[in-house]
C-alpha cells in the first residue's frame, strides 16, 4: 500500500513563508527597541547636558527630573526583559527543547574571512550560515555584554549609597564612565550597524520584517540560513521516514 | 562714504578749507576738555556757608516730638573732606532753612526723618536711587520696617567718603545690622583677608549679595545662580593663580550630578525649590574656610557629615565617589581616567571597524549589479 510521505511545515511545497521567530522572541524584540530607544533619548542628552540640543531635549521633555523618572522606569522594563530572556532560554535548554545556534565557533571566523573576499570582489563564493550568521551573533553577544555593564552600572548610579555601603566610593564615577560610554557606543553600533543590517541593505531594504512577523521567505532561508533550512528538511524528512517505518511495522504485526 | 560727498569735496578750494576747519574744531575740542578736567579732584576751598555758622556750634540740637533729640552739630573739616564737600552747599539737601530763623518743621523721631531725606540723594544719584528700589532693604521699609537702610545708614550724610576706601568699610557698614553674619565673615578665608590685608581679590558684602538692588538671597533663583556666583573669581586664571587654586572647579561640578541638575533647573524652572547641592552647601555661606584647614567642611575627614546633611545614609566610602573638583588622572582618580581612556580607543575601533564592514557590503552590492 503506498503511503503519503508526511512531511513537516518546512518541506511543504505550499508553504512560502517559514516560521523563524516565536511570538515570545518578537515579544523581547519588541520592548527592547521601544526601551533601548527610550533610554537612549532619556539618556545620552543627560551625558552632553551641557550642549545646547540636549539641553532643549531635556527641557521638553518635561525637565530634568521626568527625564531621569523615564530613563529609570524604562531601565526597569529591560531589566525585566533581560531576566525574561535569561529565564525562557534556560528553561527551555533544560527542557530539550532548544538547541542554541548562538555562540561562536571557528566556522564564524572562516565565514568572516569568506565574506571579506567576497565583498572586496576577490571570491564569488559566499559563505553558507545556519540559523545565525556571524553578525547577527556578534550583534546578540554585543546586546548581552553591553546590556549587563548598562544595568550593572546603571543600579550603581541609581542607588550609590547601598553600593558605597560594600564598594569603596570611586566605583561611582567609574560606573559612571562606564555606563555613559558603553550607551554611546551601543547607540552608535545600532544607528551604524543594526539599521544598516536591518533597513539599508540593499537586499532588505525598506526593511527585514521578520523579527515582527515570525516568518521569512523560503527562498530567503535558503539563501541566507541554507544550512539551517537543510538540516530542518533532513530532520523532518527522517521525522516522517522513522514515523513511516513505525507504520509499517504495526502493519505487519496486524497482517 | 567719503564716496556720497566727493562731488563737493574734490573741488580744491573746499578741501584745503575743509582742513583748516578741522583742525580748529579739534584744537577748541581739546582746550574745552582741559579746562573741564581741571575742575574734578581739584580740592576748591569750603566756601564760606551761612549755615556753618550755628550749625558747628557743639551742643547744637532740636527736640522731636516724641522726645528724641536730633544733633544738629556737623563737623566742617570733615564735610569739606568728603566727596560731596567741593561740590554740594548745605541747602542742596536741606531744601527750606534759606531764610533765619528757620520755619519750624515737626519731625516725628529721628528715623523719620532720616527716611525722609532718603528722596533727596535722588536728585543727582537717580541710577542708584532707582536700583535701591527693587531691593529687599526697601521692601522690607515698604511693609513699614523703619529700621530699614536708607542711603545715609550706608553712606553717612555728611561725610560721604568713596565706599571702597578702603574696602573693609562696606563690611563694617553692613555690619551695623547684620553682626553675627559680619563676625562669622571675618573668620572666614574671605574675611580675613579683607580684614587682616585689606586684600583687594576676595569679595565683600557687596560682591555677591549686589550694591543697591540687593535682593534676598534666601529666594530659589539667588540660590541656583551661587554658581554663577562664585565662577565669576573662581574661573579666572589670573585671579586664581595668584592663591594657587585650580580654575576648573566650575567644570567639574557641572560635570557631575549636582551640577547637571542645578545648571537645567536655573533654565527651566529657576523659582523652584532645588535639593541639589550648590557651592555654598558644601563650603559654607560666610564661614567659608579654606579647604585644607581642620574646621574646613570639605576636608577628608569632615566631608562625610557634610554629605550627611542631605544624604543621611551615607556610609564612609560615599564621599569618595565625589572626585573633589579633581579631574581624573592617572594619579586622582586612576580607575575613571582609565576606563574613560579605554572607551575613547575603543569605540572609534569599533565604529570604525562596523563602518568597513557596511562599505564593504555596498561595495560588492554596487560592483556586482
Amino acid at each position: 500500500m503506498e503511503q503519503t510521505l508526511e512531511v513537516g511545515p518546512i518541506t511543504r511545497a505550499r508553504a512560502e513563508y517559514v516560521k523563524r521567530f516565536s511570538l515570545s522572541q518578537r515579544m523581547e524584540h519588541l520592548a527592547i527597541m521601544i526601551t533601548f530607544t527610550g533610554l537612549a533619548i532619556t539618556g545620552l542628552p543627560q551625558k552632553y547636558a551641557g550642549a545646547t540640543v540636549p539641553q532643549w531635549l531635556i527641557i521638553h521633555m518635561g525637565g530634568i527630573e521626568l527625564t531621569r523618572l523615564i530613563h529609570r522606569i524604562l531601565s526597569f522594563i529591560f531589566t525585566a526583559g533581560a531576566l525574561y530572556h535569561a529565564g525562557i532560554i534556560f528553561v527551555s535548554i533544560a527542557r530539550h527543547q532548544f538547541r542554541p545556534n548562538i555562540f561562536f565557533s571557528f566556522r564564524d571566523y572562516r565565514d568572516a574571512v569568506a565574506v571579506l573576499r567576497y565583498d572586496l570582489g576577490i571570491s564569488d563564493k559566499h559563505p553558507e550560515f545556519d540559523r545565525f550568521d556571524f553578525r547577527q551573533k556578534f550583534e546578540y553577544w554585543g546586546i548581552v555584554f553591553g546590556g549587563i555593564i548598562m544595568l550593572v552600572s546603571g543600579y550603581f548610579l541609581m542607588f550609590p549609597i547601598f553600593f558605597t555601603r560594600i564598594l569603596p566610593g570611586q566605583a561611582i564615577p567609574v560606573a559612571k564612565v562606564f555606563h555613559s560610554y558603553e550607551g554611546l557606543m551601543a547607540f552608535l553600533v545600532i544607528i551604524i550597524w543594526h539599521l544598516y543590517g536591518a533597513h539599508l541593505e540593499p537586499d532588505k531594504f525598506p526593511g527585514d520584517t521578520t523579527i515582527f512577523t515570525g516568518k521569512i521567505s523560503r527562498e530567503r532561508m535558503q539563501k541566507e540560513h541554507s544550512l539551517e533550512y537543510e538540516r530542518i528538511v533532513r530532520e523532518e524528512r527522517e521525522r516522517a521516514e522513522k514515523a513511516q517505518e513505525e507504520k509499517e511495522k504495526i502493519d505487519e504485526k496486524v497482517d | 562714504m567719503l564716496e556720497k560727498y566727493a562731488p563737493a569735496i574734490e573741488s580744491p578750494r573746499y578741501k584745503g578749507n575743509a582742513v583748516w576747519i578741522g583742525i580748529g574744531l579739534l584744537v577748541i575740542a581739546i582746550l574745552i576738555l582741559l579746562f573741564k578736567t581741571a575742575g574734578v579732584g581739584a580740592q576748591a576751598p569750603p566756601p564760606a556757608e551761612p549755615c556753618l555758622q550755628c550749625h558747628v556750634i557743639p551742643g547744637l540740637e532740636k527736640k522731636l516730638t516724641n522726645g528724641e533729640k536730633l544733633k544738629l552739630t556737623i563737623s566742617a573739616e570733615s564735610f569739606a573732606r568728603s566727596v560731596h564737600g567741593s561740590r554740594l552747599i548745605c541747602s542742596d539737601c536741606h531744601a527750606g532753612y534759606i531764610t533765619a530763623p528757620h520755619p519750624n518743621r515737626n519731625i516725628d523721631n529721628r528715623r523719620s526723618y532720616s527716611i525722609a531725606q532718603y528722596e533727596v540723594c535722588k536728585k543727582c544719584h537717580f541710577a542708584n536711587y532707582t536700583k535701591t528700589l527693587d531691593s529687599v532693604h526697601y521692601a522690607m521699609l515698604n511693609k513699614g520696617n523703619q529700621n530699614a537702610p536708607v542711603c545715609t545708614d550706608c553712606h553717612t550724610s555728611h561725610d560721604v567718603t568713596h565706599p571702597d576706601k578702603p574696602r573693609r568699610a562696606i563690611s563694617q557698614a553692613c555690619s551695623a545690622c547684620h553682626t553675627a553674619i559680619s563676625k562669622t565673615y571675618v573668620t572666614s578665608v574671605h574675611g580675613k583677608a579683607l580684614v587682616e590685608e585689606d586684600n583687594k581679590d576676595v569679595p565683600v558684602c557687596t560682591d555677591c549679595h549686589g550694591v543697591h538692588n540687593i535682593h534676598d538671597p534666601r529666594i530659589e533663583s539667588y540660590r541656583l545662580d551661587v554658581p554663577d556666583l562664585c565662577a565669576r573669581c573662581h574661573t579666572d586664571e589670573t585671579l586664581m593663580d595668584k592663591y594657587d587654586i585650580s580654575t576648573r572647579v566650575v567644570q567639574t561640578y557641572l560635570s557631575d550630578f549636582h551640577g547637571v541638575t542645578v545648571s537645567l533647573r536655573q533654565k527651566q524652572s529657576p523659582d523652584t525649590r532645588t535639593t541639589e547641592a550648590v557651592c555654598t552647601d558644601c563650603h559654607g555661606v560666610h564661614d567659608i574656610a579654606r579647604v585644607e584647614s581642620t574646621n574646613s567642611p570639605v576636608m577628608k575627614a569632615n566631608l562625610v557629615k557634610t554629605c550627611q546633611k542631605c544624604h543621611p545614609d551615607a556610609g564612609p566610602n560615599f564621599p569618595s565617589a565625589w572626585l573633589s573638583h579633581y579631574e581624573p588622572s592617572p594619579q586622582k582618580a586612576p580607575l575613571v581616567y582609565f576606563a574613560r581612556l579605554f572607551y575613547l580607543a575603543f569605540i572609534p575601533f569599533m565604529i570604525v571597524g562596523l563602518s568597513i564592514h557596511v562599505m564593504l557590503n555596498l561595495w560588492r552590492a554596487i560592483t556586482h549589479r
